[in-house]
C-alpha cells in the first residue's frame, strides 16, 4: 500500500534532477580520479586504498587529489604532490631503482632459467642414452584400449 | 654440482626466514617521515585562543622546539598532556597544532570557533597546559602539507624553522629519553 | 563442563597425534606390522577426538557460555543462532580448532581411502601427517586455547562477532579454504613419504594425484566464495584486492594448480620426478607460510588476525621445521634420482612445463608482492607498498603466453607431436577465436577497448580450443554418442576447467573495461541514469535488526522504460561493536550486475548512494566454479577408485589416455 501511494505521488510531481556527488570537466578527469583514488594507500589504515577508506586522512587525501585532478594536474604530479609529504608508502607500486628492480627482474629470471633448465635436461638425457621407447606414435584411441586391457588384467591379477 | 642445485630451495626458504623473523620484531605500521630536514612548509594559521593572531613559519622560529599535533577528540593525546606539561617545566618549548576532524554535517554538526575554545581550556585546566600556545588548523592543511596520518604526532623542529624528528605517536619518559632528548639537546647548543 | 570435556578431548587429541607421528613411522623403517596396522585407528581416534573437541566450542557458542573468554569475545546473545555457530571460527583460536578438524578429517580419509596401499608407503604418509599434527594440536592447546574460561569473573553478554563476518559466506568460506590449505598436506605427506623410501616409479604420483586433485578444488572453491563474498559485503564492487591475505591463498593455488599438471607427466611419462616432489612440497609450505603470515602480524592486512608475537614465532619455528626439514631431505635425496623419459620440443611434456613456469612464476610474482616490502624495510631501506598497480601489470603480461599455451596444450601429444597433423584443427580454432571474440564485442560494446579485445581473444582461444578437442576426441570412438560414454572422466574434467578458466579471463577482462559507476545525491523520488538503466529511489526507512539499527533505501531499476527489478540496500549499524556495515543490493544476470550501495545520508532528507553497472562481473566466479567443478570430474574417474595392485612393480611406462 505505502509503495502504491509513494508511486501516485511520483507519478504527479516532476522527477526531480539528481546531483551527482563529484562534477568532472570530462571523462578523462574522472577516469583519472578513480585510478589516482584506487592506486593511493591510505597512511593509517590496514591496507585500504583511499577509495576505500573513510579514516580522516584518507578523506583528505581524496580531496587533495580531487582538487589537484580538477586542477588539471597529471598522474605523476599528483603522485608526487602525495609522495613529498606521507613518503613512497602510500603509492602501490614502488618507485623503479636499484634494489626495486628486483621485483621485475626476477620474474624475467625465473622464465627465462626455467625454459634453459628443460633444455640442459633434455640434453643431459640426450647424452645419459635413454632406451628408445617403441611406442612412439600410436593414436589415442589405441593407447585408451591399451589401457583398459591393463586395467582388465589388474583386476584378474 | 647437480648435488648443489637441489640445496637451493632450502637456501632460498632459509634466508626468507631471517627476514621474517626480523620482520616479527618490527612493527609493520611504522614509517619513516618524507618531511625530515626540509624547513616548515609555508602556512599562516590563527591562534587557537587569539584567533586575529596569525602564525606563520616565520613569526614561529627562532628557538629549537616541539610541534605537537593534537586534540580534545584524541585519548592518547589527553593521555600525553600531564608528561609534556613536566618536559614544559623542564624548560622544552613545546607548540601545539590543533588537528581539528572534520564536522559531520549529517549529524548537523558545525564548527563553533567558541565552544572549542572553551573545550581546550577545560581540557588544559584539568591536565595541564604543556603548550606556548596553540595554531588552530581547521582544514588540516599544515597536518596534510607535514604528512600527519593522526594525532597524536610530534616534530622537533630547531632555530632555523628546518624539521629534524617527526615522531608518530604518544610522547612518554622512554620515548622521550630514546628517541628525542639527545636531539633536543643538541639543537640547544 | 562441555568446554573442559572439549579441552581434555584436544588434550587426548594431541597425544594420540604423538603416537601417530611415532607408531607407523617407526613400524615403516623397522617392518614392524602391527605398528603400522596401528595407524589407521589412530588416525579414526584423531578425527573423533577433534571432531567431539569441536562440537564442544560450537556447544558453548550455541548456549551463550560467556564464561569462556574465546565466546565472550567473538558472540553476543543478540546474534542469531547459525552465525553463533558460524562465530566458532570468527577468530584466532576457533579458526585453528576448524584448522585441526579439518586436518584430523583429512587424515581420516587418507587412512580410509588409501587401505590398498602398501601398508610401509601407507604408514609413512600417515606419521609424516602426524608430525604435522602434533605441531597443530600442540599450538592450539598451549598457545591458541579456544576453551580457556574467564572464571570466577565473566561478562554478562559477549562483544559480538565482527559485523563483516556476519554474512553467508562466513558460514562456508572458510571450512571450504581450510579444506584447500590442510588438503596439500596430503600432497606433501605423499611426497615426504616418496622421499624417505626413495623410489620414485610413476605410482606414486598417481596415488598422490586424485588427492591434490580434492584438495585444489577445495581451494578453488574457498577462494572463488572469497572473492564474491567481499564483493558483496564490501559495498564499493572490488572482487580481488591484492591483500596479502589473499595472496596467501593465492600462492599455494597457483603452485597447486602446476603440482596437478606436473603429477600428470610424472605419472604418465615417468619424468619431471624431482620437480613434482619439489611442487608438492612448495604447495603446502605456501599455505604454512599463508598461516604464518596472516596470524603473526609481520604484514599490514585489512583481514590479519589480532598479531601475537609470541604465536608468529611458534609459527616460524613451525614453519622452519617443517618445511626447512622436508627441504634438506629433498636436497639430500633427491639428486640421485634421474628421469629417463624422453622428449621432443614439440611435445605434451614440454607444453605442460610451460604452463609449470608460468604458474611458478606467478607464484613468484605474488611472493614478492607480498614480502618485498618487509624486505625492503628491514634492509633500511624504507616503506613502500606494492599492491594492485604492480601486480595488474605482471599479471598482464603473465597470461597472454600462459593462456596461449592452455589453447595449445590438450592437442598435443605425449613424447612427440609433428607441426602438420596440427595444423587444421588449430586454424580452426583461431578462425573460431576472432569470430567469437570481434563478434561479442560487436554485439556488446565498441570495438576498442584494448584489455576487453585481448581479454575475450584468449578467453575464446582457450575455450574454443577446449571445446573442438573435446568433439576431436569423441569423434575417435567412433561417434560422440559413443565417445560420450567411453572418454574417461577426468578428460571431461580437465576441458570443463580449462573452458573455467577461459570464462574467468573473460569475466575479469570486460569487469575491468566496462564498468561504470557513479557517486550521487538522491532524495526519495530522485532519478538517475547509469549505462542506459534508469534508477529511481523510491524510499530510505529506518531498520531495526536483532542486534544492529539502520537505513534501508528501496530502488527501482528501469531500463528503457521497462522496469528490471526492485533494489533493496542497507546500511547497519551493528551496536555492540558500533560498526557501520553496507549491504550493498545486487541484481545479479550472466551479462551485468547492478550494483548499489547506500552512502551516508546528507542534508535535506537526501543520501548518498553509490550505483554501479558491472558487465560480465559474474564470469569471474562462474569461471572459478566451472574450474572447481572440472576438479570434482576428474576426481570421479574411476581409475582413481580402481583398488592399486597390492603388489607394485615398479613400472615405468603406462601407456595411458591423458
Amino acid at each position: 500500500m505505502r509503495y502504491f501511494l509513494i508511486s501516485l505521488l511520483l507519478l504527479t510531481g516532476t522527477v526531480q534532477a539528481t546531483e551527482v556527488l563529484i562534477e568532472f570537466k570530462d571523462p578523462q578527469q574522472q577516469a583519472l580520479f578513480k585510478e589516482l583514488t584506487q592506486e593511493l594507500r591510505c597512511p593509517k589504515c590496514q591496507n585500504q586504498n583511499i577509495a576505500d577508506s573513510n579514516a580522516v586522512v584518507a578523506v583528505d587525501m581524496r580531496n587533495k587529489t580531487l582538487e589537484l585532478v580538477q586542477q588539471g594536474q597529471n598522474k605523476q604530479q599528483v603522485l608526487e604532490y602525495m609522495k613529498s609529504r606521507y613518503g613512497d608508502f602510500v603509492h602501490y607500486l614502488p618507485p623503479v631503482n636499484k634494489f626495486t628492480l628486483i621485483l621485475w627482474v626476477l620474474p624475467v629470471v625465473m622464465v627465462v632459467g626455467l625454459m634453459l633448465l628443460l633444455l640442459f635436461r633434455r640434453r643431459v638425457q640426450a647424452h645419459s642414452g635413454a632406451a628408445p621407447e617403441l611406442s612412439s606414435t600410436q593414436p589415442p584411441e589405441l593407447e585408451q584400449q591399451l589401457d583398459q586391457l591393463i586395467e582388465q588384467y589388474r583386476r584378474k591379477s | 654440482m647437480r648435488k648443489l642445485a637441489f640445496f637451493i630451495p632450502f637456501a632460498l626458504f632459509i634466508s626468507l626466514s631471517v627476514f621474517l623473523f626480523h620482520g616479527l620484531f618490527s612493527n609493520p605500521m611504522e614509517r619513516e617521515s618524507s618531511v625530515l630536514n626540509q624547513p616548515l612548509p609555508a602556512f599562516a594559521l590563527p591562534d587557537l585562543q587569539q584567533p586575529e593572531k596569525i602564525w606563520t613559519p616565520d613569526s614561529i622560529k627562532g628557538k629549537p622546539m616541539l610541534l605537537n599535533v593534537w586534540g580534545t577528540w584524541c585519548v592518547t593525546c589527553n593521555a600525553e598532556l600531564a608528561y609534556l606539561t613536566e618536559l614544559r617545566e623542564q624548560g622544552v618549548m613545546i607548540v601545539g597544532l590543533y588537528y581539528q576532524q572534520p564536522a559531520d554535517a549529517a549529524f548537523g554538526e558545525v564548527f563553533n570557533l567558541a565552544a572549542l575554545q572553551q573545550e581546550v581550556a577545560l581540557k588544559l585546566e584539568q591536565q595541564g597546559n604543556p603548550y606556548q600556545w596553540n595554531i588552530l588548523d581547521k582544514d588540516r592543511t599544515l597536518i596534510f602539507d607535514l604528512g600527519v596520518t593522526g594525532a597524536p604526532e610530534t616534530f622537533l623542529i630547531d632555530a632555523q624553522g628546518v624539521i629534524r624528528y617527526h615522531h608518530i605517536g604518544d610522547i612518554n619518559p622512554q620515548v622521550w629519553q630514546q628517541k628525542l632528548a639527545a636531539a633536543y639537546q643538541s639543537l640547544q647548543e | 563442563m562441555i568446554a573442559e570435556y572439549g579441552q581434555l578431548a584436544l588434550t587426548f587429541a594431541l597425544c594420540i597425534s604423538l603416537a601417530l607421528a611415532i607408531v607407523p613411522l617407526y613400524g615403516s623403517f623397522k617392518g614392524h606390522q602391527t605398528a603400522l596396522q596401528l595407524g589407521n585407528p589412530l588416525s579414526y581416534a584423531l578425527f573423533l577426538l577433534t571432531a567431539f573437541s569441536f562440537w564442544a566450542l560450537s556447544y558453548a557458542f550455541w548456549s551463550n557460555d560467556f564464561t569462556v573468554v574465546y565466546v565472550a569475545t567473538n558472540s553476543n546473545s543478540l546474534l542469531p543462532w547459525y552465525y553463533r555457530l558460524t562465530a566458532v571460527w570468527g577468530g584466532h583460536e576457533g579458526s585453528m580448532l576448524l584448522w585441526l578438524l579439518t586436518l584430523s578429517g583429512w587424515i581420516a580419509a587418507v587412512a580410509l581411502f588409501s587401505r590398498s596401499l602398501p601398508l610401509q608407503f601407507q604408514g609413512r604418509i600417515l606419521g609424516v601427517m602426524g608430525l604435522i599434527a602434533v605441531g597443530f594440536y600442540a599450538f592450539v592447546l598451549f598457545m591458541s586455547n579456544p576453551f580457556m574460561r574467564s572464571l570466577p569473573y565473566f561478562p554478562v553478554d559477549g562483544r559480538d562477532l565482527n559485523p563483516l563476518l556476519q554474512d553467508f559466506g562466513m558460514i562456508i568460506h572458510p571450512p571450504m579454504l581450510y579444506m584447500g590449505y590442510v588438503g596439500f598436506a596430503v600432497s606433501f605427506a605423499f611426497a615426504i613419504a616418496a622421499l624417505m623410501g626413495g623410489k620414485f616409479d610413476s605410482t606414486w604420483a598417481r596415488w598422490a594425484r586424485p588427492w591434490t586433485l580434492a584438495a585444489w578444488m577445495f581451494l578453488t572453491l574457498g577462494i572463488m566464495l572469497g572473492s564474491w563474498w567481499a564483493y558483496a559485503e564490501l559495498g564499493w564492487g572490488g572482487w580481488w584486492f591484492w591483500d596479502p591475505v589473499e595472496n596467501a591463498s593465492f600462492m599455494p593455488w597457483l603452485v597447486g594448480t602446476a603440482l596437478i599438471h606436473s603429477l600428470a607427466v610424472t605419472e604418465k611419462r615417468g619424468t619431471f620426478k624431482s620437480w613434482t616432489v619439489l611442487l608438492a612440497i612448495a604447495a603446502f609450505s605456501l599455505s604454512l607460510l599463508g598461516a604464518f603470515l596472516v596470524r603473526s602480524g609481520v604484514l599490514v592486512s585489512v583481514h590479519s588476525f589480532a598479531a601475537d608475537p609470541d604465536r608468529g614465532l611458534y609459527l616460524l619455528a613451525f614453519l622452519l621445521v617443517v618445511v626447512g626439514g622436508s627441504l634438506l631431505l629433498y636436497a639430500l635425496r633427491m639428486h640421485s634420482v634421474r628421469s629417463q623419459a624422453r622428449y621432443e620440443l614439440f611435445s605434451r611434456e614440454v607444453l605442460l612445463w610451460g604452463n609449470n613456469i608460468f604458474l611458478l612464476t606467478a607464484t613468484l610474482v605474488v611472493l614478492l608482492g607480498t614480502l618485498f616490502p618487509l624486505v625492503h624495510k628491514e634492509l633500511g631501506l624504507g616503506s613502500i607498498s606494492i599492491g594492485e598497480p604492480f601486480f595488474n601489470q605482471l599479471f598482464y603480461y603473465l597470461v597472454i603466453p600462459f593462456s596461449l599455451l592452455l589453447g595449445l596444450g590438450p592437442w598435443v601429444r605425449w613424447k612427440q607431436q609433428h607441426v602438420q597433423p596440427l595444423l587444421k584443427p588449430m586454424s580452426l580454432v583461431a578462425i573460431a577465436t576472432l569470430i567469437l571474440a570481434l563478434g561479442t564485442l560487436a554485439a556488446t560494446q565498441s570495438v576498442q577497448a584494448n584489455l576487453a579485445l585481448l581479454g575475450l581473444l584468449l578467453g575464446a582461444w582457450v575455450g574454443s580450443s577446449a571445446i573442438f578437442e573435446l568433439l576431436q576426441r569423441l569423434q575417435q570412438f567412433g561417434s560422440v554418442k559413443q565417445g560420450l560414454t567411453k572418454l574417461n572422466a577426468s578428460h571431461f574434467g580437465m576441458t570443463l576447467a580449462h573452458i573455467g578458466f577461459a570464462v574467468l579471463v573473460v569475466g575479469v577482462a570486460m569487469t575491468k573495461t566496462y564498468s561504470v559507476e557513479t557517486q550521487v545525491r538522491m532524495k526519495a523520488g530522485d532519478q538517475v541514469e547509469l549505462a542506459g538503466y534508469q534508477f529511481r529511489l523510491v524510499e530510505v526507512y529506518p531498520l531495526n535488526g536483532p542486534n544492529y539499527t539502520g537505513e534501508a533505501a528501496e530502488l527501482d531499476v528501469s531500463y528503457q522504460g521497462d522496469y528490471v527489478t526492485h533494489l533493496h540496500a542497507e546500511k547497519r549499524f551493528y551496536t555492540v561493536q558500533r560498526t557501520v556495515m553496507t549491504e550493498a543490493a545486487v541484481h545479479a544476470r550472466l551479462s551485468r550486475d547492478l550494483y548499489v550501495a547506500l552512502g551516508e545520508s546528507l542534508s535535506n532528507d537526501s543520501w548518498a548512494l553509490s550505483l554501479y553497472v558491472k558487465p560480465f562481473v559474474r564470469w569471474i566466479w562462474l569461471g572459478g566454479l566451472l574450474m572447481a567443478l572440472g576438479g570434482f570430474i576428474a576426481l570421479c574417474d574411476k581409475r582413481y577408485r580402481r583398488a592399486a595392485p597390492n603388489k607394485v612393480t615398479a613400472k615405468q611406462q603406462e601407456p595411458a589416455d591423458a
